[in-house]
C-alpha cells in the first residue's frame, strides 16, 4: 500500500473530507433564527464537482488498473469512473435545487449537506463494489443517509411517514439481500464477485444453493432499484420527502443501485447456466421489467399529485432500463452501453423535472399537485419552458436526451432478438402511455386556469435553481442533440466490464 | 459438504409456515372473552398501579442512539489491538483516521447540543 | 450426535425466517425492528459458521464485524424515525401510518 495508490480512491477521498468539513463548518457557525446556511449549498456543491473532475482525471490519465488491495473491494476501471461522474453531478443538481428550496421554504438545517455527501459517497461505493462486503457497505451507507434525509421535514407526518416506510422497507430488503449473499459464501466460498463468478463457472458451487443465493440477491437490488412488484414504498418516499431529497433519490440512488446490479451480474453471474436466456435471470428480468413499465406507466397516469407521478415514473423509467438487462447476455457491450446513457440521460432529464417542480412554488404553497401548474404558462412562460424540455425528456421526444436512452435500450431488445422484441414492443406502447401523463403537465401549465379560490401559485426566485435548471437543460439538449460523444464514454467504459 | 445446506430451504419455509401457523392457531382457537379485570396488564398477581406507558423524557433516546453509535464502533478497536504489533505503523495511520472521523462526529454532536442534559 | 455446518446454517435460517415472519405480521414498529435485527444476525452466524468450516481466509467473520456495526447504525437511525413518527402520531402501530396513499 502506497500514496499513489490512494489516488485511486481520490474522488471517495474528496467526498468524505468535504463532508466532515462541512459538518465542522455548520457545527461552528453562529446559531440563530437567522443564521444562513445557503452557503452550504456552495461549499458542497464544490465538493462534488471536485470529486466528479478527479474521476474526470483518473479517466482522462487513463489510470484505471488499481493495485489489487483496492480493485479486490472498489473497482476502479472506467463504468466506476463513469457513475462517479453521474452520481456527483446527480448530487451536484440536488445539492442546487436544494440550496433554493430550503431557504425558500425556511427549512435551512446544515446537516443537510454533509447527509447529502456521505449518501453520495455511499452510492459511489456502491456502483463501485466489487465485493459482496462493499456492497452492503455502500448500500447501506448510502440508504441510512437517504432515510435521515427523507425525514427531514421533521414537523410533517407525511415526512415522516414516508421515512418510516423507506426505512422499514429498505432494512428488509437489505437483509434479504445480505442471506442471499451469504449464501452464495456458503455456495462458494467466496465474498468477492469474481471469485464468486469463477466458482458458478467451473460448476464447484452447489447449485441449488447458488440459485436460492442468487434469487434473494436480485429481491434485494430489486427493492433498491423499485422494480414492481417490489416497488411500494417508492411512491410514499417520493411523496414525502422534500423535493430536492425526491430528486436525489431519483438520480443517484437509482444509479447506484442499477450500477451494483450491472456488476453483479456481469462479473459474477454471466456463466452460462445463470445467465440462461430462458431459464437464467434474463428470464426473470424480463418478467420485472414487462411488469415494471406496465404498472409504472399505468399508476403514473392516474394520480393528481405531480411529485407522485413523478415517482411512478421513476418506477416505468427503472422498467426500461430493465429491458436493456434482459439483452446483456446476448448483446454485452452494447447493452451496458445503453444502461450507461440511459442512466446519465434519466439522472439530467428529472433534475430538470424536479427543479422545474421547485421553481413553481414559493414559501407557503408548494406546487404538488396538477391543479397547483394551473395557467403557470400563461402567467410565467419562462418558468415553464424548463419544465416543458424536462417533461419532453422523460416522455422521449427527440431531439432530447431521453429520446436517445429510450432508442438505444429498445434498438438492444430488438438486436437480441428472439424472444425480446415483444419486450421492445411492450416498452414503446407503455411509452405512448407516458406520453399521456407527461403532457398533461403542459396542458395543465397553459391550457387551464386556477379554480375558484385556489392559491395562485407564484414562482420562487433563487440564483441556485435558476442554476441547475440551466445546467440540466442544457445537457438534455446536448445528449439530445450530439449523442455521439457521451455514447462513445459509455461505449469505453463498457468496453473494460464484458 | 455442500449437500448439508440444503434443508436450508426446507427449514426455511418451515420456519415461515410454523410462525404463521402459530399465529392463525392463536388468533383462530383463543377464546376472546375480556372482561375489564383480564385487560388490566399482569404484574406478578399484585394490583397495576401509576400509569400504563411511563413517559420517558426523549433526552434517553437521544442518549441511548448516541450510545449505541459510538459504543459499536469499538468492536473494530479489538481486532486492531489484538494484532497491533503485527499491523505496525500502517495500522496505527488507519485507525487514527478511523478515530478522527469519530471524533469528529462527536465534536458535532458535541456543537449541536446533543450531550447536554438540560436545554 | 456432532455438531456440523447443516446445523448451523439450519438454525440460522429458522432465525431468519422467523425474523421475516415477524416482520411481516406484526404491526408494533418497535418489534419490527427487532425482527430486523434478527433477520441481520441470522446472517452473521451464517457468515461465522461457513467460515469456520472454510477458513480459506477470514471473509466471513470480517463481514460479520462490518454487519455489526452497520446494524448499529441502522438500528439508531431507525429509532429516531420511530421516535418522530411517534412524536407526531402518538402511536408506534404501523397501521397508525395511513396519509400516503395512491
Amino acid at each position: 500500500m502506497t500514496a499513489a495508490d490512494m489516488l485511486y480512491l481520490a474522488p471517495l477521498l474528496c467526498l468524505v473530507a468535504g463532508g466532515l468539513a462541512i459538518m465542522l463548518v455548520d457545527a461552528f457557525a453562529p446559531k440563530g433564527p437567522n443564521a444562513q446556511r445557503a452557503e452550504l449549498a456552495t461549499l458542497t456543491t464544490v465538493v462534488l464537482v471536485a470529486a466528479a473532475g478527479l474521476s474526470v482525471a483518473l479517466w482522462m490519465k487513463g489510470s484505471t488498473r488499481g493495485p489489487e488491495w483496492i480493485t479486490s473491494y472498489l473497482a476502479t476501471d472506467r463504468v466506476a469512473l463513469f457513475f462517479d461522474v453521474v452520481i456527483c453531478g446527480g448530487t451536484a443538481f440536488a445539492v442546487l435545487l436544494a440550496g433554493g428550496y430550503l431557504r425558500e421554504h425556511e427549512m435551512e438545517r446544515g446537516e443537510f449537506y454533509p447527509l447529502v455527501l456521505f449518501s453520495a459517497f455511499g452510492a459511489i461505493v456502491l456502483a463501485r463494489s466489487t465485493d459482496m462486503l462493499t456492497v452492503f457497505i455502500g448500500l447501506e451507507t448510502m440508504s441510512l443517509g437517504v432515510y435521515s434525509l427523507v425525514a427531514f421535514r421533521r414537523t410533517s407526518p407525511r415526512s415522516a411517514e414516508g421515512a418510516l416506510k423507506y426505512f422499514l422497507l429498505g432494512s428488509f430488503a437489505a437483509a434479504i439481500l445480505l442471506f442471499g449473499a451469504a449464501l452464495l459464501y456458503g455456495a462458494t466460498g467466496h465474498t468477492d464477485l469474481a471469485g464468486i463468478g469463477a466458482a458458478v463457472k467451473s460448476g464447484h458451487a452447489d447449485t441449488r444453493l447458488t440459485v436460492i443465493g442468487l434469487l434473494l440477491l436480485l429481491v434485494g437490488l430489486a427493492f433498491k432499484v423499485s422494480a414492481v412488484p417490489f416497488h411500494q414504498w417508492t411512491p410514499d418516499a417520493y411523496e414525502g420527502a422534500i423535493t430536492p431529497v425526491t430528486a436525489f433519490m431519483s438520480v443517484a440512488v437509482k444509479t447506484a443501485a442499477f450500477a451494483v446490479l450491472l456488476r453483479v451480474l456481469v462479473v459474477a453471474f454471466s456463466d452460462p447456466l445463470t445467465a440462461s436466456v430462458s431459464t437464467g435471470w434474463p428470464a426473470v428480468f424480463a418478467a420485472l421489467a414487462a411488469l415494471t413499465m406496465v404498472v409504472g406507466n399505468l399508476a403514473a397516469a392516474v394520480q393528481t399529485s405531480v411529485k407522485r407521478m413523478l415517482a411512478y415514473s421513476s418506477i416505468a423509467h427503472a422498467g426500461y432500463i430493465l429491458v436493456a438487462f434482459v439483452a446483456l447476455p446476448s448483446q454485452g457491450e452494447s447493452a451496458v452501453t445503453a444502461v450507461l446513457f440511459y442512466l446519465a440521460a434519466y439522472t439530467v432529464s428529472n433534475a430538470l423535472a424536479f427543479g422545474s417542480l421547485i421553481l413553481i412554488g414559493s414559501r407557503g404553497r408548494e406546487a404538488v399537485s396538477y391543479d397547483d401548474l394551473a395557467g403557470i404558462g400563461r402567467r410565467n412562460p419562462l418558468v415553464a419552458l424548463p419544465f416543458i424540455l424536462g417533461m419532453l425528456s422523460l416522455m422521449g421526444f427527440p431531439p432530447t436526451a431521453g429520446f436517445f436512452a429510450k432508442y438505444y435500450v429498445f434498438s438492444v431488445a430488438v438486436q437480441a432478438g428472439g424472444g425480446m422484441v415483444w419486450l421492445a414492443v411492450l416498452g414503446v406502447l407503455s411509452s405512448v402511455i407516458g406520453a399521456y401523463y407527461y403532457l398533461r403537465v403542459v396542458v395543465f401549465m397553459f391550457m387551464k386556469e386556477p379554480k375558484e379560490g385556489q392559491t395562485i401559485a407564484v414562482p420562487m426566485k433563487s440564483g441556485y435553481v435558476v442554476i441547475a435548471l440551466i445546467l440540466s437543460a442544457y445537457f438534455v439538449l446536448r445528449m439530445g442533440l450530439a449523442p455521439g460523444a457521451y455514447l462513445e464514454w459509455a461505449l469505453e467504459a463498457a468496453k473494460r466490464l464484458v | 459438504m455442500l449437500s448439508l445446506y440444503l434443508p436450508i430451504l426446507v427449514i426455511l419455509l418451515a420456519a415461515a409456515g410454523l410462525a404463521t401457523i402459530i399465529f392463525t392457531l392463536g388468533v383462530v382457537l383463543g377464546p376472546k372473552n375480556p372482561t375489564a379485570e383480564k385487560a388490566l396488564p399482569y404484574e406478578s398477581g399484585s394490583p397495576s398501579t401509576g400509569a400504563r406507558n411511563v413517559r420517558l423524557s426523549i433526552k434517553f433516546y437521544l442518549t441511548a442512539i448516541l450510545f449505541v453509535i459510538f459504543d459499536i464502533e469499538a468492536v473494530f478497536l479489538y481486532p486492531w489491538a489484538a494484532l497491533f504489533r503485527r499491523l505496525g505503523w500502517m495500522g496505527l495511520v488507519e485507525m487514527t483516521l478511523f478515530l478522527t472521523v469519530l471524533v469528529i462526529t462527536l465534536v458535532y454532536a458535541w456543537k449541536k447540543g446533543a450531550l447536554e442534559w438540560e436545554k | 450426535m456432532e455438531l456440523g455446518l447443516g446445523h448451523f446454517i439450519g438454525l440460522a435460517s429458522l432465525l431468519f425466517g422467523i425474523g421475516a415472519v415477524g416482520f411481516l405480521v406484526r404491526r408494533n414498529l418497535l418489534i419490527q425492528l427487532m425482527s430486523i435485527e434478527l433477520m441481520l444476525n441470522a446472517v452473521n452466524l451464517t457468515l461465522i459458521a461457513i467460515n469456520r468450516w472454510m477458513p480459506g481466509n477470514h471473509a466471513g467473520q470480517v463481514f460479520a464485524f462490518f454487519n455489526i456495526a452497520i446494524a448499529a447504525a441502522g438500528a439508531a437511525v431507525g429509532l429516531a424515525i420511530v421516535i418522530s413518527v411517534f412524536r407526531l402520531k402518538k402511536s408506534v402501530q404501523s397501521d397508525s401510518v395511513d396519509l400516503l396513499k395512491h
